[in-house]
C-alpha cells in the first residue's frame, strides 16, 4: 500500500521559490491501477518521483507498506526500488553502453539475484523481443526501447510499477501495445500501477484516477 | 561484487576507444620508467660484478708526487703487516705522442700509463686480437687504444715516439681494467713498460704523474689497511682506497642516476594522470543520466563508483602492461646505438628489462591513475535520479569527503614521488615543483585566455565561435595548455640553453685569441719555446709564457677562517684541491682589484692575491695569512689583496692565488703558454708535431679538439634532454587528441545545429582550426615563456654564463606548437565535419 500524508514539492526558479505540488493526502491500496492525469507542468512526473524516492518532498511524508521512505538516505532508497519499485520513462532511459538483455539484467544484478540471465531472457520474450536481446538502444525503435524498458521495470517482480507517460514517446501502434502489456501484467501480477498520463481513453481503463493542475488536486 | 564486475567489463566494451589515448600517456611514461631503471639496472649489474677489476685491484694507493721515502717506507710495512699477497706499481701522466716515421706530421695527446708485471691485479687486459702479457711490454712495447691508430695514421708494428724514446706498437686495447666509464680523459690510453719510463724523459720536474701502488690482500685485511693507511696520510697526499669504496661510490652514482632519470618517467605519467583526471571528469559528466537510471534500477553510489574505479584500474593496468612492451622494444634497440660507441665497457652490458623496473612501472601506472580519478569519481555521489525526470541546476556545497580525498591523493603523490626518486625531501621539492609549475601554467593559461577574450567581438564568424569555445563550461583548454605548454618548455628551454652554451664557449675559445695551450715547459726550455713560437715559419700568433707552480693549501690563519691542519682543509671541500699558482707583478687585462691593493715590485716577504671566489666560499680576507705546501716547501704568505677575475675572457687565463714575485722564483716550475696556433688543420698538426719533436716532454691541447669534443657531447646530451622532452610533447598530444575525442559529443552537436542554421562545412572547418590554432598557440606561448625563465635562471645560478634569449627558436616554438595542435586538433575532428545533422539531431 502507498499512503501520501501532506505531501509537498516546492524548488527555487531563478531566485523565486515555486510550489509545483501542493500539499496532498491520498492511499493507494495494493494491486490498484491509478492514473494520474492533467495537462503539462501540473505535477504529476513530481508526483510519481516522489512515490518512488527519486525526489524528496519539501513537506510530508510518503509511505510505502508502512515505511516511511522520506526518512530514508539514498542508499536505503535505491535498495527500496530494487526491491519494490519499477520504473517507466517517457524518454526510455536505457543505458546507451548496454545490450537490451544487460539493459534487463542490470537490476538483478544489483540485488545479487542468483541467475538474471533466464529471467532476464523471458521478459524480453514477454515484451515480444527474443530476437533483439543483443542489440544496443540506438539499435532499437522507439516501441522496441519502451518495451525493453518495461522488462527493465519488472526484473525484481516488483510489487509496484510506476510509469510516466510511457506512450508518450510512441506512435499509436507502439502505445497501444505498451498499455496491453502493462495492463495484462497488472492484471496477471496483481501488480500497483500507477499510470501519468495525457491521454484520457487510457485514463479511463484505471480503476482510480488522481487529476491535477497547477500542483492542486482537482 | 558479481554486478559491479559485469559492469565494468561492460563499460570498459562500451567506452575503452575514448579511453584509450589517456592510458597510452600512462604507457609512454611507464615504458620511460621501466626503460630507463632496467639500463641503468642492468650497466650497474655489470659493474658490480667487476667491482675488483675496477681499480685492478684490492686496495689502491696513489699520489700525484713522486713518492718520498719514509712514505714508501711506511706503506710497505704496513702492507706487509696486512700480509700483502701480490704487489704491483704503475705511474699514469699525460704526454704528447707521435710516429717514428717523420712524413706523419702529426702529434696527438694520449694519456700514459707504465705498468709493473702482474697488472692488472683483477680483471683482463684485452686486446684486439691475442691475449696481454706483460712480456709484450719489454723492450721499448707499447700497446695503444684504436683511435690513436687512426689519429696519429699508424698501425701495429709501426714505431711511435713518447718522449725521447721511440717505441714499436704490438697490440691494440680493447678493454683495460681500472679505466672508468665516463672519466675525464686527455687522450687515448697507452700503455708501456714501467722499466722504460725513465728513459723518455717525462719524470722530469713538475710534470703532472700519478704514482700508483695496486696490491691484493687477504679479505679481512682489506678494510683496517685502508683505514690505516687514511689515518697515516691524512696530513699528506697520498690517498687510499679500496674496491669496496669505489663500488660504493660508483653504486651512490648509479643510485642518483637510477632516481633521478625516474623522476623524468614520473613527471610523464603525473601528466599522463592529469589527463586520466581530466577524462574521468568529463566522462562522469557524459555518464551522469546512465548513473541516474542506475540508481532508479537500485544501484548504490559506492557500487557505481566501483564499477568505474574497476574500470579506471583495468585500463591503468592495460595501459602499464603497453608501457613495459614499449620499454622493451626501446631497449632491444640499445645495442645498434651502442656498438657505435667508444665505451667498451657499455658494450658488455646484457640489456634488458629487470623485474624490479617492470614490477615499479607496473605499480607506479595503476597507481597513478587510481589517484588521479579518485576525486572526479566522487562527483557518482551526487548524482540525483530526479535528473530523469527534469534538469535541475545543483547547488554547490561543500564536500567533505572531497576535500579529505584531494588531501589524501596529494599526500599519496607526494609518496609515490618520495618513493621514486628515494628520497622525502627530493619527493617533496620535486611534488612542490610540480604544483608550482603546474599553476603558473594555468595562471598563465587564464591570463592568456583572458587576453584574447575581446576576439570574441570578432566580425568573423568562426573566430568568433573558436574564441568562445576556447572559455565553454567543461573545456579541456587547461588540460591541453598544462600538457602541450610542459612540452613546448622542455624542449624551447633545452634548445635555447644548448645555443647559449654553445655559443658562450664560442666566444671563450676562439675569438679570445689562444686556441691552443701548452702545459710542461720546463725551466731551462723557456727560451728555447719562446724562439720557437717567435718564429714565422711556425706560424703562431700571440703568446704568453706563464710560471705555474703546484700548491695545496695547508691552513689559514684569518679573522674568520681558522683551519690549522690540512685535514682542517678537507674539511673544506674544495679549497683542499691542488691550485696551479703564479706570481707577477701587474694584473692581467681581465683583472681588477676589489679590495687592499695589489703590490709594485718584488718582495723578500710572502704576499698572496686572492681570487674573488676564494674569498667568498671560505671567508679567505686581506689580512689573513694562507699556508701553502708547493711542491713540499711550506709557505706562509700574507693575504693582501682580492681579485676579480672577467672568466669570460680567459686570454691571459686565470689564477686563484697569484704571488708577489720575489718568493717563488727559485722554487720548482714549470710554464704554460695559451697562444694563437696556426690557421689551418694541416698547419696546427704540423706546429705540434714539430714543437714536440724538439721538446718531447710539452704537451699541447688544441681547443679545436676539445671544442670538437664539447660540441658533440652536448649535441648528445642535448638530444637525450629533447628525446625527453618529445616524448612529454608526444604525451600532450595523445593527451590532446583524447581530449578532442571526449568533447565530440559536444561538438558534434554543435556542428549538426550550425549546420542546420546554413553554417558548411568549410565554416566549421574553419572554426575548428582556429580554435585548435589558438589554443596551440597559447600552448607554445606558455612553453616559451616558462622556456626564458629557465635559461635565465639556468644561466644565471646554474652556469655562471650570460643569459642570452634567442627569438627565432621561441618564434619557431611557439608557430610549430600551434601547426601540431592546430593539425591534431582538426584531423581528429574530421567525423565532427563528416556527419549528417539530421541524424545527430534525432540522437539527442
Amino acid at each position: 500500500m502507498i499512503e501520501l500524508r501532506d505531501v509537498s514539492k516546492t524548488v527555487t526558479s531563478g531566485t523565486e521559490p515555486l510550489t509545483i505540488l501542493h500539499p496532498l493526502s491520498t492511499t493507494i491500496p495494493r494491486g490498484q491501477f491509478v492514473a494520474v492525469v492533467g495537462p503539462s507542468g501540473s505535477g504529476k512526473s513530481t508526483l510519481l518521483g516522489l512515490l518512488a524516492g527519486l525526489d524528496a518532498p519539501s513537506s510530508g511524508a510518503v509511505l510505502i507498506d508502512g515505511v516511511d521512505i522520506t526518512r530514508l538516505g539514498e542508499d536505503a532508497l535505491a535498495r527500496l526500488r530494487g526491491e519494490k519499485i519499477g520504473f517507466m520513462f517517457q524518454f526510455f532511459h536505457l543505458i546507451p553502453s548496454l545490450t537490451a538483455y544487460e539493459n534487463v539484467a542490470v537490476p538483478m544484478e544489483i540485488k545479487g539475484v542468483a541467475n538474471p540471465a533466464a529471467r532476464a531472457r523471458s521478459l524480453l520474450e514477454e515484451v515480444g523481443l527474443t530476437g533483439r536481446a543483443h542489440h544496443y538502444p540506438s539499435q532499437l525503435s522507439g516501441g522496441e526501447q519502451q518495451r525493453v524498458a518495461l522488462a527493465r521495470a519488472l526484473a525484481n517482480d516488483p510489487p509496484i510499477v510506476l510509469a510516466d507517460e510511457p506512450t508518450g514517446n510512441l506512435d499509436t501502434t507502439n502505445g497501444r501495445h505498451i498499455m496491453d502489456l502493462l495492463q495484462n501484467i497488472h492484471r496477471a501480477r496483481g501488480t500497483t500501477l500507477v499510470l501519468v498520463t495525457h491521454d484520457a481513453e487510457l485514463a479511463a481503463m484505471a480503476d482510480a484516477r488522481i487529476t491535477l493542475r497547477d500542483g492542486r488536486v482537482v | 561484487m558479481t554486478f559491479v564486475l559485469r559492469m565494468a567489463v561492460r563499460e570498459t566494451r562500451a567506452s575503452w576507444r575514448r579511453l584509450l589515448f589517456f592510458f597510452v600517456c600512462i604507457a609512454v611514461g611507464v615504458a620511460a620508467i621501466v626503460a630507463l631503471r632496467s639500463i641503468i639496472q642492468s650497466v650497474r649489474a655489470v659493474f658490480s660484478t667487476e667491482a675488483r677489476s675496477l681499480i685492478a685491484a684490492d686496495v689502491l694507493i696513489s699520489t700525484n708526487r713522486d713518492w718520498v721515502p719514509a712514505t714508501r717506507e711506511l706503506i710497505d710495512r704496513r702492507l706487509a703487516g696486512a700480509g700483502v699477497i701480490q704487489q704491483t706499481e704503475s705511474i699514469e701522466t699525460p704526454t704528447m705522442v707521435r710516429p717514428a716515421d717523420t712524413s706523419h706530421a702529426v702529434a696527438r695527446m694520449a694519456e700514459l700509463r707504465a705498468v709493473q708485471p702482474g697488472f692488472p691485479l683483477y680483471g683482463t687486459l684485452e686486446l684486439e686480437s691475442g691475449s696481454y702479457s706483460h712480456e709484450m711490454l719489454k723492450n721499448k712495447g707499447v700497446l695503444v687504444r684504436p683511435e690513436l691508430l687512426t689519429a696519429l695514421d699508424v698501425k701495429v708494428g709501426d714505431q711511435i715516439v713518447i718522449g725521447l724514446v721511440p717505441f714499436t706498437i704490438r697490440g691494440v686495447i680493447k678493454n683495460e681494467p681500472g679505466r672508468r666509464v665516463g672519466d675525464f680523459s686527455l687522450g687515448p690510453r697507452v700503455l708501456i713498460d714501467y722499466a722504460d719510463l725513465p728513459a723518455t724523459g717525462l719524470l722530469s720536474f713538475g710534470s703532472r704523474a700519478r704514482h700508483v701502488l695496486l696490491a691484493r690482500v687477504p679479505d679481512p685485511q682489506i678494510d683496517p689497511l685502508v683505514t690505516t693507511l687514511k689515518a697515516d696520510f691524512k696530513d699528506e697526499f697520498v690517498s687510499a682506497r679500496s674496491f669496496r669504496g669505489t663500488d660504493d661510490e660508483i653504486g651512490a652514482d648509479f643510485d642518483r642516476a637510477e632516481n633521478y632519470l625516474s623522476m623524468v618517467g614520473l613527471v610523464i605519467v603525473i601528466l599522463g594522470g592529469i589527463a586520466v583526471s581530466s577524462v574521468t571528469r568529463v566522462f562522469v559528466l557524459q555518464k551522469m543520466r546512465s548513473i541516474a537510471v542506475l540508481k532508479c534500477v537500485g544501484a548504490r553510489s559506492n557500487q557505481i563508483i566501483a564499477v568505474y574505479m574497476l574500470q579506471v584500474m583495468a585500463l591503468g593496468l592495460a595501459g602499464s602492461l603497453l608501457g613495459v612492451v614499449l620499454a622493451r622494444f626501446a631497449i632491444a634497440a640499445i645495442p645498434y646505438f651502442v656498438e657505435t660507441s667508444a665505451t667498451s665497457l657499455l658494450t658488455d652490458v646484457h640489456y634488458g628489462i629487470t623485474w624490479s623496473a617492470a614490477a615499479q612501472g607496473i605499480g607506479i601506472g595503476v597507481l597513478v591513475s587510481l589517484l588521479f580519478s579518485v576525486v572526479p569519481l566522487l562527483e557518482v555521489r551526487s548524482v540525483k535520479p530526479s535528473l530523469l525526470l527534469r534538469d535541475e541546476t545543483r547547488v554547490a556545497v561543500r564536500d567533505w569527503t572531497r576535500i579529505a580525498a584531494i588531501v589524501l591523493v596529494s599526500a599519496g603523490l607526494v609518496a609515490l614521488t618520495a618513493w621514486q626518486a628515494a628520497s622525502l625531501k627530493i619527493g617533496l621539492i620535486v611534488s612542490g615543483g610540480f604544483c608550482v609549475l603546474a599553476f603558473v601554467l594555468q595562471l598563465a593559461g587564464r591570463a592568456l585566455v583572458r587576453t584574447i577574450a575581446p576576439l570574441a567581438n570578432s566580425s568573423s564568424f568562426s573566430l568568433r565561435h573558436a574564441v568562445l569555445h576556447i572559455s565553454r563550461p567543461g573545456n579541456q583548454t587547461r588540460v591541453i595548455l598544462l600538457a602541450v605548454g610542459l612540452g613546448a618548455f622542455f624542449i624551447v628551454g633545452v634548445r635555447t640553453l644548448q645555443a647559449s652554451l654553445l655559443e658562450d664557449f664560442s666566444v671563450e675559445t676562439i675569438n679570445a685569441g689562444a686556441d691552443m695551450f701548452l702545459m710542461d715547459v720546463q725551466r731551462g726550455q723557456v727560451e728555447g719555446v719562446r724562439a720557437f713560437l717567435q718564429d714565422p715559419a711556425n706560424g703562431a700568433g700571440s703568446f704568453q709564457l706563464i710560471p705555474v707552480l703546484r700548491a695545496r693549501v695547508t691552513g689559514v690563519l684569518g679573522r674568520e677562517t681558522k683551519l690549522e691542519s690540512f685535514e682542517d682543509v678537507r674539511a673544506r671541500g674544495s679549497l683542499a684541491r691542488e691550485y696551479s699558482i703564479t706570481y707577477r707583478d701587474r694584473l692581467e687585462e681581465n683583472e681588477r682589484v676589489i679590495k687592499g691593493a695589489f703590490w709594485k715590485g718584488p718582495s723578500p716577504e710572502p704576499e698572496v692575491s686572492v681570487e674573488k671566489g676564494i674569498n667568498e666560499r671560505f671567508q679567505i680576507d686581506v689580512g689573513d695569512t694562507v699556508r701553502f705546501d708547493i711542491l713540499g716547501r711550506v709557505v706562509e704568505a700574507r693575504v693582501t689583496s682580492i681579485r676579480e677575475v672577467k672568466w669570460s675572457d680567459s686570454r691571459s687565463g686565470g689564477f686563484m692565488f697569484v704571488f708577489r714575485p720575489g718568493t717563488l722564483e727559485e722554487a720548482p716550475q714549470t710554464f704554460i703558454s695559451p697562444l694563437k696556433g696556426p690557421e689551418s688543420i694541416q698547419q696546427r698538426a704540423r706546429f705540434q708535431h714539430d714543437l714536440v719533436g724538439r721538446f718531447p716532454n710539452v704537451s699541447v691541447i688544441d681547443f679545436h679538439e676539445i671544442l670538437a669534443t664539447i660540441k658533440d657531447v652536448m649535441s648528445k646530451v642535448t638530444l637525450a634532454i629533447s628525446v625527453v622532452g618529445g616524448l612529454v610533447l608526444f604525451s600532450g598530444a595523445l593527451i590532446l587528441i583524447g581530449a578532442v575525442a571526449m568533447t565530440k559529443f559536444q561538438r558534434v552537436y554543435e556542428a549538426a545545429v550550425f549546420k542546420t542554421l546554413g553554417a558548411n562545412t568549410r565554416t566549421i572547418a574553419r572554426m575548428l582550426l582556429f580554435e585548435y590554432g589558438v589554443l596551440g598557440l597559447l600552448s607554445g606561448a606558455v612553453g616559451s615563456l616558462g622556456a626564458v625563465a629557465l635559461s635565465w635562471g639556468v644561466s644565471r645560478f646554474a652556469l655562471d654564463i650570460p643569459w642570452r634569449i634567442y627569438v627565432g627558436e621561441h618564434v619557431i616554438g611557439v608557430l610549430a606548437t600551434a601547426a601540431l595542435v592546430a593539425a591534431i586538433g582538426v584531423l581528429s575532428s574530421l567525423d565532427v565535419l563528416r556527419n549528417k545533422p539530421l541524424a545527430t539531431l534525432r540522437a539527442e
